[in-house]
């Protein structure tokens, strides 16, 4: 079973659903792959700081826009789940039908500020794996993947694949790309730890005194980085992911070995 | 600078120069401007600051701003650097003592310090009369060296509508400026605002920025203690508390002027909204 899947790393202006969702549906009429994953907040920007207020209301219908004609695509949005509350979420639409799921880990320090704005989801509520033509995978947003456990659970849930839409901002330019170092290094652990594929399609370019630095990637289950997207300009990568990769992977690993007392150890601590 | 906050704050020059160009070009238009006016000094920051603004466009003005405090040689670098730039369309000399010695006489004061904010904001003054004649922004030419320690006149040279070395320490633009391929006397160059004749930056902080800025980066990025800086810097506790004071001291000097608050949303207080607002 093999899946192609573009990672539509773009620039998007902030608080323009309409003009972000043209670029939105130029992409999908152009792509190559099966299924296309944008970054978080790709319909509306990230750093919409109060702008959320009035923007989210657009985000539903610019959903709707995209699934009369995609079959595959994760796109990023904010939902109102009740009156007044908002959850940044990443809206996957598959064959006409949207799901949204929502950010778990809210990144409220240094430039962040989302629990301001939003609630959390519960993962034992909106955690999902879904199935596209038998490809099973699962979607996370971007601080998600600062944490072991929901990767490790849509792995144990049967996902094959996580798409992980993300928008990291640029930090720790010194030498290196600090950011980029340690989004790498994550990558790779949750798919080597987990054997599965990551997905990491990230924002690019600037919002407020923010810059999103793009370097999409596509990691294997071996921790092998297949596919990357430019450094700090907009790009479209695709990449081919085969849940055989997935099978040989967890032949040579201690994955099947799931150690259910640490997870009830850490259920009681902070 | 001691070799620990030397390795911390090398920087791969060749993609800080693409982002900061980039970014200059987006802010740019992003603003619906048509360009950027830029004030040269003839030192290192605004050297290196124009060298970006004209790598992100051809729609830079340069204005040169001497007044009788002026070091002649500085007058002469920016010259230099006009022509190295392919400006000579694209500069205005604009010599600002007559001003200057009105609202001296005005205010009836001749205390240099005051006499010496006048000038920085008289450039200003400039400097947006000729953005605004040309559709373009002022480009500001700060370090963070100066914006943390308050170096620089309120609604002066701080009087600009973007900042992009801002996050660049002085001895980190010192660097940058080598691997442009600017000039070496404009690198190395004792830093100054030149306010007054003989003004120098470090001599006027009695401090060398070598060491400003380890104490700036410890103290500041890396949230040390002061007696992890004394170790790591050797330093006298002296000048690092005098370092630390002068942040404190100049804070509101980075911030919007305080309202005070009646409503239930009031402007800095609750406002969270991007610059570009629209």
């Amino acid at each position: 079973m093999v899946l192609r899947v573009e990672l539509a790393q773009i620039e998007v202006k902030v608080g323009r659903v309409e003009e972000n969702l043209k670029k939105h549906l130029e992409i999908l009429e152009t792509t190559s792959a099966d299924c296309v994953v944008f970054p978080e907040l790709s319909l509306t920007g990230y750093i919409l700081k109060d702008l959320i207020y009035e923007t989210f209301k657009e985000v539903e219908e610019a959903v709707s826009r995209v699934a009369e004609t995609s079959r595959c695509a994760v796109l990023g949005g904010i939902k109102e789940i009740s009156p007044g509350i908002l959850r940044n979420s990443a809206a996957v639409i598959l064959n006409g039908q949207v799901n949204f799921v929502p950010k778990f880990y809210l990144p409220t320090y240094g430039l962040f500020e989302e629990r301001r704005y939003f609630q959390r989801g519960n993962p034992l509520r909106d955690l999902r794996v879904f199935d596209f033509n038998g490809f099973k995978f699962g979607v996370l947003i971007c601080e998600d993947a600062w944490h072991p456990e929901p990767v490790e659970a849509l792995a144990r849930l049967g996902a094959e694949a996580v798409f992980i839409p993300s928008a990291s901002p640029m930090r720790r330019l010194g030498k290196s790309l600090g950011i980029e170092d340690q989004w790498t290094s994550l990558i790779k652990a949750h798919s080597l730890m987990n054997g599965v594929w990551i997905v990491f399609s990230n924002l690019v370019g600037p919002q407020d005194e923010e810059f999103f630095w793009g370097g999409s990637m596509v990691s294997s289950p071996l921790g092998e980085i297949r596919a990357k997207g430019k450094i700090m300009e907009e790009d479209r990568v695709v990449a081919e992911i085969d849940v055989e990769d997935v099978r040989r992977s967890r032949f040579f690993s201690s994955y099947r070995d799931h150690v259910r007392e640490f997870h009830q150890l850490l259920s009681e601590l902070d | 600078m001691h070799p620990y906050v030397r390795e911390r704050l090398g920087l791969n020059y060749e993609m800080v120069d693409k982002y900061l160009v980039m970014r200059l070009r987006k802010y740019i238009s992003d603003a619906s401007a048509r360009g950027g006016v830029i004030g040269l000094s003839g030192g290192v920051d605004s050297a290196l600051t124009a060298r970006l603004l004209t790598k992100a466009t051809d729609n830079f003005f340069i204005l040169v701003m001497p007044s009788k405090s002026t070091p002649k040689k500085d007058v002469e670098d920016a010259m230099e650097l006009i022509r190295e730039f392919k400006g000579e369309n694209r500069y205005a000399y604009f010599e600002i003592d007559e001003l200057v010695d009105k609202f001296s006489s005005l205010a009836k004061t001749e205390d240099k310090r005051v006499i010496g904010n006048v000038k920085a904001r008289v450039r200003m003054v400039a400097l947006y009369t000729f953005a605004q004649r040309l559709g373009y922004l002022v480009v500001g030419t700060g370090d963070k060296s100066e914006l943390m320690l308050g170096y620089f006149t309120k609604y002066g040279d701080g009087g600009v509508d973007v900042l992009p070395i801002g996050d660049l320490y002085k001895t980190q633009v010192r660097e940058m400026a080598k691997w442009e391929g600017l000039p070496e006397s404009i690198y190395s160059k004792p830093s100054s605002p030149a306010l007054w004749e003989g003004q120098t930056a470090e001599s006027e902080l009695g401090i060398r920025y070598e060491d400003v800025d380890s104490v700036l980066y410890l103290a500041f990025d890396e949230m040390r203690s002061e007696e992890q800086i004394l170790s790591l810097t050797g330093l006298p506790s002296p000048v690092v508390r005098r370092v630390i004071s002068l942040v404190k001291a100049s804070q509101h000097k980075r911030m919007p002027p305080e309202i005070f608050r009646l409503s239930g949303r009031a402007i800095n207080s609750d406002w969270r909204y991007p610059r570009h607002w629209s």
